[in-house]
């Protein structure tokens, strides 16, 4: 069990903030003197950042003072829905009812990960407590989301062009889980890489943003590396899971039960 | 195993509409009732009556987009008929007595174009035995070169990667590869279209010995008028499909 120990955190004013868009001023000036033409995107960026992380703020507080498991349940699925959309938005090709099966994946992966992680690792009071939960949700739907969208788009791509063999496959006798069994695994494979890569790389090349976040808010650097290691691995089994269940609810999407290849169920965007 | 039952050579123009409740007779191994072939919703013949016997040789013929592949890709269960029957020894595999996989075992549809996995000739081969519908049949080293010399193609090739190949050379491979399954009909699409005359010569005799030695029935999708008459006992002519709709088929 391990507990987090805030002490020692330099709270930030308002003022302190208006010092801190002279930074964004700088990448402004260098913009206008070299010409890039990105001074109106980086104007709409750093407003955009602001109003978008202030009104999180407010509703994490909100949802904090309310200590409600329903209301913190709802967020939890609404999320989780937003993180669907953008799942199915990157793939170069979808097929209808692909939006509602990424979210029911995000809803019942994330959720399963990030109860193991409050109620079993941190052994939050209550499980649900929001401090723990939603910031872990955060990070769960976030990976989760790269890996079930590169799983897809891998998927549908690989049912698009090898159209043929896996149609010669059941031509021979093949059972529509032998046809697909290559394919779906090499996409749940590419979801899961981006995992890996980091799991390998991580305090080498990378800080993770949340134990620098917890070290910066004051932690002991061990602390924040346990947390960083519950992290990692809850991220690494919810991106597995996830790709696996966008995986295999694609797969009973576009193979019927007459063991059949419905390609023509593939759109492209 | 003997006597393939060779039906005096007839020719049915367009389809018997009217037969559509004649029993098959019990020398029927396939037999196709009312079947409705569609792509993409648009209906593209009439509703096609047949009765495969054993060992006998069917050609489809027609001009090019009357629907001779989706016929067959639809048998095959490929795609969804929109009515009508199929049935093997009496069974349609959309009941559940029959399943599509154990049907399309026996009924093994070769594409035009020819599909192979990015691997070694015999490793394509060893594939198809890979499944549940194999049953515990096993590939046959002997069967399949015996194959390659009656259809000209050099054993060298076992070990070389299949898409290295001709297109010729791999149609014959995906037909070898369907005749190594063994199955009771074949459903060939344009079954020489990328092999020169020596080299169809050769697979046209191996279709036919095949039927006369162990009975194999096969209904073949061609253009080929000739060699329809020369291959096949019965020959079946599908109209172009805007002449199917303009005597009564739906679609527009």
């Amino acid at each position: 069990m391990i507990r987090l120990a805030a002490t020692d955190v330099i709270e930030l004013s308002a003022t302190d903030l208006v010092v801190a868009t002279t930074l964004v001023l700088f990448a402004g000036l260098a913009s206008i003197a070299l010409r890039l033409g990105l001074e109106r995107r980086l104007a709409i960026g750093a407003v955009r950042s602001v109003v978008q992380l202030l009104a999180v703020g407010y509703v994490l507080r909100w949802v904090f003072g309310l200590d409600r498991g329903a209301v913190v349940l709802a967020l939890c699925i609404v999320m989780a829905v937003v993180a669907g959309h953008a799942a199915v938005r990157r793939p170069s090709k979808t097929f209808r009812g692909a939006t509602w099966r990424a979210c029911i994946t995000l809803i019942l992966t994330g959720l399963l990960t990030v109860f193991v992680v409050t109620c079993l690792v941190i052994s939050a009071e209550p499980w649900w407590r929001p401090q723990y939960l939603i910031p872990l949700l955060g990070m769960i739907l976030g990976n989760s989301l790269t890996g079930i969208s590169l799983c897809l788009d891998h998927l549908l791509e690989t049912l698009s062009e090898r159209r043929p063999e896996i149609e010669m496959e059941l031509a021979l006798g093949a059972t529509r889980w032998e046809a697909a069994r290559d394919p779906l695994a090499a996409a749940v494979r590419r979801g899961m890489i981006p995992t890996i890569n980091s799991m390998m790389v991580v305090g080498i090349v990378a800080l993770p943003g949340m134990m620098t976040g917890q070290i910066l808010a004051g932690a002991d650097p061990l602390m924040a590396v346990k947390y960083q290691i519950v992290v990692m691995f809850m991220i690494a089994a919810a991106t597995s899971l996830g790709s696996i269940g966008i995986a295999l609810l694609t797969y009973r999407r576009l193979f019927s039960h007459h063991h059949q290849l419905r390609s023509d169920l593939i759109l492209k965007r | 195993m003997r006597g393939a039952m060779r039906r005096p050579r007839d020719r049915t123009w367009g389809f018997g509409v009217d037969s559509r409740s004649t029993q098959p007779d019990a020398d029927t191994l396939l037999s196709l009732r009312g079947l409705t072939v569609a792509r993409n919703g648009r209906v593209l013949m009439q509703p096609v009556d047949l009765d495969v016997q054993r060992g006998e040789m069917i050609a489809v013929t027609g001009p090019s987009g009357c629907g001779k592949s989706t016929l067959l890709l639809t048998i095959a269960g490929l795609i969804d008929r929109v009515d009508g029957l199929v049935s093997l020894d009496g069974e349609d595999p959309s009941d559940s007595e029959l399943d599509w996989p154990t049907f399309r075992r026996r009924v093994v549809l070769v594409q035009q174009t020819p599909a192979l996995l990015d691997a070694t000739v015999r490793a394509n081969l060893e594939r198809a035995f890979a499944y549940r519908t194999a049953n515990g049949s096993t590939y046959s080293h002997d069967d399949a070169q015996r194959l390659f010399d009656r259809m000209r193609l050099a054993s060298a090739y076992f070990s070389e990667n299949a898409r290295t190949l001709s297109v010729g050379e791999q149609q014959r491979l995906c037909l070898i590869r369907a005749l190594l399954v063994g199955p009771a009909v074949l459903l060939l699409d344009e079954p020489t279209s990328a092999l020169d005359a020596e080299s169809a010569d050769a697979v046209e005799a191996v279709l036919k010995e095949e039927a006369g030695w162990r009975g194999l029935s096969a209904i073949v999708a061609t253009h080929d008028r000739a060699q329809a008459d020369r291959l096949c006992d019965r020959v079946i002519e599908l109209e172009a499909s805007s002449a199917g709709n303009a005597s009564g088929g739906p679609g527009a």
